[in-house]
């Protein structure tokens, strides 16, 4: 039995733009989907649809006090918009470094308390292209208090040619420039976390 | 492909100033920078002076960060002919080397420089990025101590230095370069509320009651610093829920929670203007004066 997630299109081309935007810096944020209306017990779990992603911070991560305002914000969004909190995604600010780190592991586990099927996800930069060609993601899933590997291919997204075609298509327009993130958001409360703009951008493309 | 001129309807002088600008700002947006500074050197050399020089560096670096290694050598070229042994420009070339990842090479650059002049401190703070780059967290630690034991008043090495130490989560460390930081710069509003955010990550009651306080400060520095705004709920909220705490002093941070979320409340009605999502903000900022209230 094992939990997987799908990545739709839009929330992994804005894990990729965040971390376009940010070369030089550790991102972060967070992976939202849509809440499931009834639990099913039997053998084969559902999977779990990523329909959005909500980049959180760039740089000094591992700090508490915005991380705790931006769940709290974000959870509160997410019960208005009938989506649960599912992950957590991470890119460090070493290129050659994909592990995930002790925060990682901290923030993971968080959400994984109000989120039994919470997966990490740790972006390896080594194989960010232009061009898209591959998933660059690690997914790694909660597991009697370990973080069990796993690797991300295109089974995992809902439809992973559009996912290359539309996030090579933004990287290539340079979108990311236009991509806000929380920090972003507590530095001028008008820039919008939920990155409509980028959303059509998405919808356009499909 | 269309000009940067042609694009944004701009005069060299223009791009010469924003690129002013962002020197003086210390911005890293290195692909602005090379668009604007390469059509600016290809197209505009002669007009621009002296400043070409400065212009010349700004872009080699730029460069190095999108790996236009083509234009960096461009640019250390000119440098280098109109500067020769100069230790700036045998700077410049050690970071060429040092994202083209030859490591060993930039080191042997960088101790050239220090032979001559020991002094130098642009050489010594390259050798601990390239330590920093090869993920080699406690020897750039090390290194970067010793270099702050001589050079005490380098405001970025303290930075720098409280950075590595929260990335290795010992934010003992870091809230002391922190400290270091508030005293020679009082008013920066920008480390008060830093060296909050450490204390309160350091967690424990009189932590908590420390970040409070200088979320505050960081407040009164700067009544506009959303960070420290949310930072002063944060932790009033946690203190007042503390077990540890008398009913007087749960009282006060009540009311210190109570007094930001009314301020939050206020800036995003100020900057939402009716926006969904910042409908979706202030309701989650309501909802956490709700629960205060209702303990």
């Amino acid at each position: 039995l094992s939990y997987f997630c799908l990545f739709h299109s839009g929330a992994y081309c804005k894990m990729l733009l965040h971390a376009a935007k940010y070369p030089h810096c550790a991102v972060n944020g967070l992976l939202v989907a849509e809440k499931q209306k009834e639990k099913k017990k039997d053998s084969h779990s559902t999977p779990i649809l990523c329909v959005d992603c909500i980049p959180l911070f760039h740089g000094t991560l591992a700090l508490a006090p915005m991380l705790e305002v931006a769940l709290t914000l974000i959870d509160t969004w997410c019960k208005e918009n009938k989506y649960v909190i599912a992950g957590y995604y991470q890119a460090n600010e070493r290129t050659k470094d994909f592990r995930p780190n002790q925060f990682a592991e901290k923030v993971g586990a968080r959400i994984a308390e109000n989120f039994s099927e919470a997966a990490m996800i740790m972006v390896d930069s080594t194989r960010f292209t232009m061009g898209c060609y591959e998933p660059i993601l690690t997914i790694y899933d909660h597991h009697e208090n370990k973080w069990k590997c796993r690797d991300c291919n295109a089974d995992c997204f809902e439809d992973w040619c559009e996912a290359q075609k539309i996030t090579s298509a933004l990287l290539e327009g340079r979108s990311y420039e236009s991509l806000i993130d929380f920090d972003n958001h507590l530095d001028d409360l008008r820039n919008d976390w939920t990155n409509p703009e980028i959303n059509k951008s998405v919808l356009h493309l499909c | 492909m269309a000009s940067v001129s042609e694009m944004y309807d701009v005069t060299w002088e223009e791009m010469r100033d924003k690129l002013r600008k962002w020197r003086e700002d210390n911005h890293r947006n290195s692909e602005q920078i090379v668009d604007v500074g390469e059509e600016l050197i290809n197209e505009h050399a002669s007009k621009l002076g002296d400043d070409i020089w400065i212009i010349y560096e700004q872009v080699m670096i730029a460069a190095l960060d999108c790996s236009r290694d083509d234009l960096a050598w461009t640019c250390l070229q000119e440098l280098k002919r109109q500067f020769p042994g100069s230790q700036r420009v045998k700077r410049l070339a050690g970071m060429r080397l040092e994202a083209l990842e030859k490591y060993e090479d930039a080191n042997k650059q960088y101790d050239s420089i220090l032979q001559d002049d020991p002094t130098n401190t642009a050489a010594r703070k390259r050798k601990i990025s390239i330590l920093k780059a090869q993920g080699k967290s406690a020897e750039a630690i090390r290194e970067l101590n010793e270099y702050l034991e001589q050079f005490v008043g380098d405001q970025g090495a303290w930075h720098e230095l409280s950075e590595l130490y929260i990335n290795e989560h010992d934010y003992g460390k870091a809230a002391f370069c922190l400290e270091e930081l508030m005293m020679t710069n009082p008013h920066n509003h920008l480390y008060c509320e830093q060296y909050a955010e450490v204390k309160y990550t350091q967690g424990g009651l009189e932590n908590l009651e420390l970040s409070r306080k200088y979320f505050a400060q960081a407040l009164k520095l700067n009544n506009r610093n959303m960070r420290a705004l949310f930072g002063l709920y944060m932790s009033a909220s946690h203190i007042a829920a503390s077990p540890k705490v008398n009913a007087t002093v749960e009282k006060a941070n009540v009311k210190y929670a109570t007094w930001a979320t009314n301020q939050i409340n206020r800036a995003y009605q100020l900057a939402g203007r009716g926006t969904k999502e910042n409908k979706c903000s202030v309701k989650a900022v309501e909802e956490m004066l709700e629960s205060i209230t209702m303990s």
